[in-house]
């Protein structure tokens, strides 16, 4: 049974306890503090608990259904957009200019997790409106932007991103469909795209595709990408949408999850579109959201890891099989509840120290953005840009397979009732396992990790990472409270500067060497960043605890947690070390035709 | 050391002054004459000159005292002076009837046998002696200096039939000891050997480059790193040494140059170069050239001609286009069928047959073109070595398909190379066919030599040891720039342990461009990024206790550094027992330039020796402020000499004019060190203390105060004052050296934590140039 509490609890303390409400301040932020947070976190965990979760199994049941070029969303998904976007949910942390609310991403994130823990689906629909806004914001022109952005901040129109082609998906660089200028200014957009998410639906009155392409005369490879706004209706003068575009959806693909969610192959044909920022630089341009894209993907991983370990809790209540090993717990009973049962409790605990790592993780990494997005001083933006270049592959590979993973340890508390449909628990297996492929695969994010954001400008991105882990680590290591915890980080972290030194030496010398160690070293360090935030949340935990009052269970828990990472997540750190520091060998050894 | 005792320089222009100033340079006094000025001061014009160079960068001086050595005066006055002289260099205007009237008014004063050169670039040596008394031709010969004279190292050495033998040796062992030349001697053919083949090579890089359609910078990036030539290439160039100079050179090879010559068919007019000097587009030294900077609009903007139109244009990278790939392998690049690969064989394989036709008509032996053209005109490699990159056989093939001559050396050698290796020893390959060995003269010692009979001794990825002989073994850097990391610290500790059991002395030399350019920050910034300060701190204490072996060694050590000896290039300079220099010797404490202070004992040393200096006034203050001075600005010696007085060379070290001869004059010493060789005794050293610092803060807050300190410099300059007055130590305190390095350690471990550190180190290795944050 899919269970789910939005965890309000545990946002207000990432949000407001692990980081500090003052630093919005000079940011800008008008008027947020955290009684609007409070109230903005509560509406939307009413909004998720009561309007989208219980779409979440029928949607899947469903799915979209594709009729004559017509894409129908299952039953309540209109009536529940039409909601969502009128109690202004699409347009929360979009800028006011663009009538948007203005709030801040730190926020915004907290909201996105509670959409993809109910409807993971349902998220996608505006969760690629607002790329495809942050993408028309940075490089759209002002006209441009002033017809197209207040409707899609307003969720009256949706938005996609058109990249991948049946014969290139990792390497745009292959990519074929054209574009030709007209003498308006406009340009013909003719080509074909597959896997598009939301690229037709019955949501919204018009979806406005951002469209790769090439012009006529573009230079081979990745360097002759343009980008190029293409309405699937053009707007008329008075902004109504109007005649339809030759932008057409021929078919649906058929998926193993997400069923809900439209993914379309599309056809556009002298679709009439206009380029986005510069020619020829259009994958830039894309780039420009990819850092709030893809910490949106971790953030959709890590809601359903949320609702996959509430849901497993809730069966693991209520299950009743054998005794306890320590004895009996509830004699009334024909047996106990399999919650007493250590190894399900390993399940359990892992499923939640991974889940609430992740999550104050993923708020570290949107405070950044909004320091990137906000702050009137260039250093600070700088860090910031820095800090989200470093984090965004490792969040978006790290949340993504730690959510496949902990779906599955959901299954595996509901035993067979998990494998069969009725429970809707492995729903969430189905689902999360796109995040690790979609916006970038993780291999390509290790790879990203590894070959771009390690050597970048002789290795700074890393000091926004590495400096305050160290700094932390000197400050606490004789701490009484979390003194021991700070020791293990401290291996941990030595093994991750070590592994990071060994794969900038041998990765200059061989790429192929960075490219074996990727995947191990992202995971390496994904584990050490959570030790550290976890290492913080204890000692806020400790601190807080004696004036807890009514909340120290809440802080309680924390430090039971904490420790349960430290002791039974962390010391993989290890073997991941000795793997990275094994190097190419054994895994380039076979020749292809062994295989 | 040299009979040569003083010299006269006739002709103050650029090229005479710089000559006056080499002999300078060599502690020699000079005579430096011209005509007489209109003022006043009948002697104007030489005083002006030497005025001039005082100022010039890059310095032909290499101390500005150098030029109380050099004498002013006019050619109707004191040209009774040159009777004092014992060598009498011609450098006044290209035109024989000039130089001959003048030759014949020095033969009326000079003393008799005292050799008389002239710098002519252009007029056969034939003509300047024709009609001349036999005494005088029997001294005369031409010596052909480049310009700059301080930095080029070739000089061409021309003589005639009656010049007398003992007078060119006489010379030309003045010329190579004592101005640190390197002699190629030429036959009397017109524009001897470097000009000859550099100005046909320029030649056809213009009318290429226009007839092939390429754009300058196309051009320049094919001519330039491919092969081995300095990055200005063709274009840039003749920038630089001026526009003007090539229709003038052109015109007299024309003149002298048989109908046959190969030269012929490379010339043709070329209007719009006649129009450019004409407007004052002579390059560099005028309003421009083919590139020039565009200050319009208050930026500056380089721009660069289109050869077809005349018109500038910003200028665009350098790049070699399609030829990316394959620009390491010089057959390939000049195979590649597109219009930058037929400049390259059209330029390069036509200039390398023009080579192999000049030997032996212009020079003796293919070895000495080589060297013309490495040492001036900067090649890394001559004309037969690149020759022999290329294939010697593929080239006669090719030149044989175009229709070409084939030069009768290129025939000759047929499938063979024009060097090799035989048996250790470097061959070239000689006129009657035979291979003969490369000579070098006495006293002249090369570690390129050396590696071809022996392995070394110890070896590891950054650095190598070789056996020199007579018990003395030789260090070498081998890292990118000869930096330095931990991979060099480990084997020099090796190095003490070899050379303690089997060696009598050690020489730390390398024959890079420069000794080093300092520690391997690139390396530390990584460290200090990943927060890896354990690292940082075994990397620095590594150095100093590798350098604190070195200095106490049981066994003399003497290092040789040429070019650039920065940062702990420069703190191991100051760890040996003596330095023998390279003249050219560029040597700082620059640290503080990336926003960190000496660690491997630089700043202890500095102290110890300025501290022992008698000269210096009493109490723990002097020595420190002198030092504060010198390390807090990162000063770097322009020369060796500059390098004595900053202390970094002492009174007993030497220096050495010529390149070649650094190797051969460091073994020298350093076996003149070993009977008797003690070990340096540990000092103590007495610091300000707190007081002291309170005074070197104040400096450092005064120059911020005007503007000469960023706010960071404050912050390094304090951390270097913390270092320099012994922390917190009292003035009664006797530090000891260990003292001053932990002193040296904590300050920097502080430092390399600071964000503006690291930007700093992060923007001088991107950029190659210091940020001032």
């Amino acid at each position: 049974m899919q269970v789910y509490k939005a965890p309000i609890r545990d946002m207000r303390f990432v949000l407001a306890e692990m980081n500090d409400m003052a630093d919005f301040e000079p940011l800008g932020f008008d008027g947020f503090d955290l009684e609007l947070a409070d109230t903005v976190l509560e509406e939307s965990a009413r909004f998720c608990e009561e309007v989208l979760l219980p779409l979440n199994a029928s949607g899947d049941a469903e799915g979209c259904t594709f009729e004559n070029g017509v894409v129908r969303t299952p039953r309540g998904f209109r009536e529940a957009y039409a909601k969502f976007r009128e109690s202004g949910w699409t347009s929360l942390a979009a800028d006011v200019e663009h009538g948007g609310q203005g709030l801040p991403e730190s926020l915004g994130k907290l909201v996105e997790e509670m959409s993809c823990s109910a409807n993971m689906s349902f998220g996608l629909y505006p969760g690629l409106t607002r790329g495809a806004y942050v993408a028309l914001k940075a490089h759209g022109s002002d006209e441009l932007n002033a017809r197209f952005l207040p409707k899609m901040v307003s969720g009256e129109w949706a938005g996609t991103m058109c990249l991948t082609e049946a014969h290139c998906g990792t390497d745009l660089g292959l990519l074929r469909t054209r574009a030709v200028p007209k003498e308006d200014g406009s340009h013909a957009v003719s080509g074909s795209k597959i896997f598009i998410s939301s690229g037709e639906h019955d949501l919204a009155d018009n979806i406005i595709h951002l469209v790769l392409a090439r012009l006529p005369d573009a230079p081979k490879g990745v360097k002759g990408i343009s980008l190029f706004l293409v309405p699937k209706l053009v707007p008329m003068e008075d902004g109504r949408p109007g005649a339809r575009n030759g932008v057409d959806c021929v078919g649906l693909e058929h998926k193993m999850g997400m069923k809900a969610s439209a993914t379309c192959q599309m056809n556009f044909n002298e679709s009439k579109g206009w380029l986005v920022g510069e020619p020829h630089k259009g994958l830039a341009a894309m780039f420009a959201m990819m850092n709030s894209e893809r910490l949106s993907v971790g953030i959709q991983g890590l809601g359903v890891a949320e609702i996959a370990y509430q849901s497993a809790v809730a069966y693991a209540r209520e299950r009743l099989q054998g005794r306890a090993l320590s004895g009996v717990k509830s004699p009334e009973k024909p047996a106990d509840a399999i919650i007493v049962h250590p190894d399900v409790r390993r399940n359990l605990m892992r499923m939640r120290a991974e889940t609430e790592g992740c999550r104050a993780l993923g708020a570290w990494v949107a405070r950044a953005l909004d320091r990137l997005e906000r702050s009137k001083d260039k250093a600070v933006r700088q860090e910031a840009e820095d800090f989200c270049a470093l984090m965004t592959p490792v969040v978006k590979a790290l949340f993504t397979d730690l959510a496949f993973e902990n779906a599955s340890r959901g299954v595996q508390v509901y035993g067979g009732h998990g494998y069969i449909r009725d429970h809707g628990v492995e729903q969430f297996v189905r689902d999360s396992r796109i995040a690790m492929i979609y916006e970038g695969t993780n291999g390509i994010q290790a790879l990203d990790l590894v070959g771009r954001k390690l050597p970048a400008h002789m290795g700074r991105y890393l000091r926004t990472f590495f400096h305050p882990v160290s700094a932390f680590i000197e400050a606490n290591s004789a701490d009484p409270q979390i003194g021991e915890m700070v020791k293990g980080l401290s291996r941990a972290f030595g093994a991750l500067q070590l592994a990071t030194a060994t794969i900038a030496q041998r990765g200059l010398r061989d790429p192929e060497e960075a490219g074996a160690a990727a995947s191990d070293y992202l995971r390496l360090f994904g584990l050490v960043a959570l030790a550290y935030l976890w290492a913080r949340a204890a000692k806020i935990a400790h601190e807080k605890m004696p004036a807890a009052n009514g909340d120290a269970s809440f802080y309680r828990a924390k430090l039971a947690t904490a420790q349960f990472f430290y002791d039974r997540v962390l010391p993989e750190t290890a073997g991941l070390f000795a793997a990275v520091k094994s190097g190419k060998a054994s895994t380039m050894a076979l020749e292809e035709a062994a295989f | 050391m040299s009979d040569i005792g003083k010299v006269a320089v006739i002709g103050s222009g650029v090229m005479g002054s710089g000559i006056a100033a080499q002999v300078a340079n060599a502690g020699v006094p000079v005579l430096l004459l011209d005509i007489v000025g209109k003022g006043e001061d009948r002697s104007a014009i030489a005083r002006g000159a030497i005025e001039k160079m005082v100022k010039t960068e890059p310095a032909p001086l290499m101390a500005p005292g150098n030029a109380k050595l050099i004498t002013p005066g006019n050619l109707e006055d004191d040209i009774a002076g040159v009777a004092d002289c014992d060598w009498i260099i011609e450098v006044v205007l290209e035109r024989l009837d000039v130089k001959q009237d003048l030759y014949r008014r020095l033969d009326a004063v000079r003393r008799s046998g005292t050799p008389v050169s002239s710098n002519t670039s252009t007029i056969p040596l034939a003509q300047l002696v024709a009609g001349l008394p036999d005494a005088f031709a029997s001294d005369f010969l031409i010596t052909h200096f480049f310009n700059p004279p301080r930095y080029m190292r070739l000089l061409e050495v021309v003589t005639g039939p009656q010049t007398n033998p003992a007078t060119v040796e006489r010379i030309s062992t003045f010329a190579d000891v004592m101005l640190g030349k390197s002699i190629v001697a030429c036959h009397d053919s017109p524009g001897f050997i470097a000009n000859r083949l550099g100005v046909y090579w320029l030649q056809r890089g213009v009318i290429d480059a226009i007839d092939g359609g390429l754009t300058i910078e196309e051009a320049d990036a094919v001519m330039g790193k491919p092969f081995g030539i300095p990055k200005t290439g063709v274009f840039g160039l003749l920038d630089l040494v001026g526009l003007d100079l090539m229709p003038h050179i052109n015109s007299s090879l024309s003149g002298l140059l048989p109908e046959s010559d190969a030269f012929h068919r490379t010339g043709r007019d070329l209007p719009f170069l006649t129009k450019m000097i004409a407007d004052g587009y002579t390059g560099r030294k005028g309003k421009g050239g083919f590139y020039r900077m565009n200050k319009a609009n208050g930026a500056k903007l380089k721009e660069a001609m289109d050869l077809a139109s005349g018109t500038y244009a910003a200028a665009g990278v350098k790049t070699i286009g399609d030829l990316k790939g394959v620009e390491k392998n010089l057959r390939g690049l000049m195979e590649t069928q597109s219009h930058l690969g037929r400049y390259a064989w059209n330029v390069m394989g036509r200039t390398l047959a023009y080579a192999a036709s000049l030997v032996p008509q212009a020079v003796g032996d293919i070895v000495g073109v080589d060297e013309a053209m490495r040492l001036g005109y900067n090649w890394r490699q001559g004309p037969f070595e690149l020759i022999d990159r290329i294939g010697p056989a593929w080239l006669a093939e090719r030149l044989r398909a175009e229709g070409e001559a084939v030069p009768a050396l290129l025939a000759q050698v047929g499938d063979g190379t024009f060097y090799r290796v035989h048996e250790g020893r470097r061959q070239f390959f000689g006129l009657n066919g035979a291979y003969r060995d490369v000579v070098r003269a006495p006293g002249v010692l090369l570690l390129d030599d050396i590696k071809l009979s022996q392995k070394p001794l110890l070896k590891n990825a950054s650095a190598a040891v070789w056996d020199i002989g007579d018990g003395v073994a030789c260090f070498e850097f081998t890292s990118k720039g000869n930096s330095l990391d931990e991979q060099i610290m480990d084997l020099l500790g090796k190095t003490v342990r070899l050379v303690k059991e089997r060696f009598k002395a050690l020489v730390v030399y390398n024959e890079g461009g420069n000794f080093s350019v300092g520690a391997n920050i690139g390396l530390a910034l990584f460290a200090a990024n990943i927060a890896a300060w354990g690292e940082i701190d075994k990397l620095i204490f590594a150095g100093q206790s590798t350098y604190t072996q070195l200095k106490y060694a049981p066994f003399p050590v003497v290092v040789a550094p040429s070019g650039m000896a920065l940062g702990g290039g420069c703190e191991i300079l100051l760890h040996c027992d003596a330095v023998q220099a390279h003249a050219e010797l560029y040597a700082g404490l620059v640290e503080c330039g990336v926003g960190l202070i000496p660690g491997w004992g630089g700043c202890k040393e500095m102290l110890v020796r300025h501290a022992g200096d008698p000269k210096m006034p009493r109490g723990p203050m002097p020595a420190a402020a002198k030092v504060f001075e010198m390390v807090s600005t990162a000063t770097v010696s322009k020369s060796a000499s500059q390098a004595r007085d900053m202390k970094i060379l002492r009174e007993g070290d030497g220096v050495t004019m010529n390149r070649y001869r650094l190797l051969a004059d460091a073994k020298a010493k350093a076996l003149s060190l070993v009977d008797g060789y003690k070990p340096p005794e540990p000092q103590v050293i007495r610091l300000p203390g707190a007081s002291g610092k309170v005074a070197l803060d104040g400096a450092a807050a005064e120059f911020a105060k005007r503007g000469i300190a960023t706010a960071h410099d404050v912050v390094v300059a304090k951390g270097l004052a913390e270092v320099l007055t012994g922390g917190s130590a009292d003035p009664t305190d006797d530090l000891t050296e260990g003292d001053l390095l932990s002193l040296e350690r904590s300050v920097f471990a502080k430092l390399v934590r600071e964000p503006k550190t690291l930007a700093r180190i992060e923007h001088t290795l991107v950029t190659g140039k210091p940020l001032r944050n």
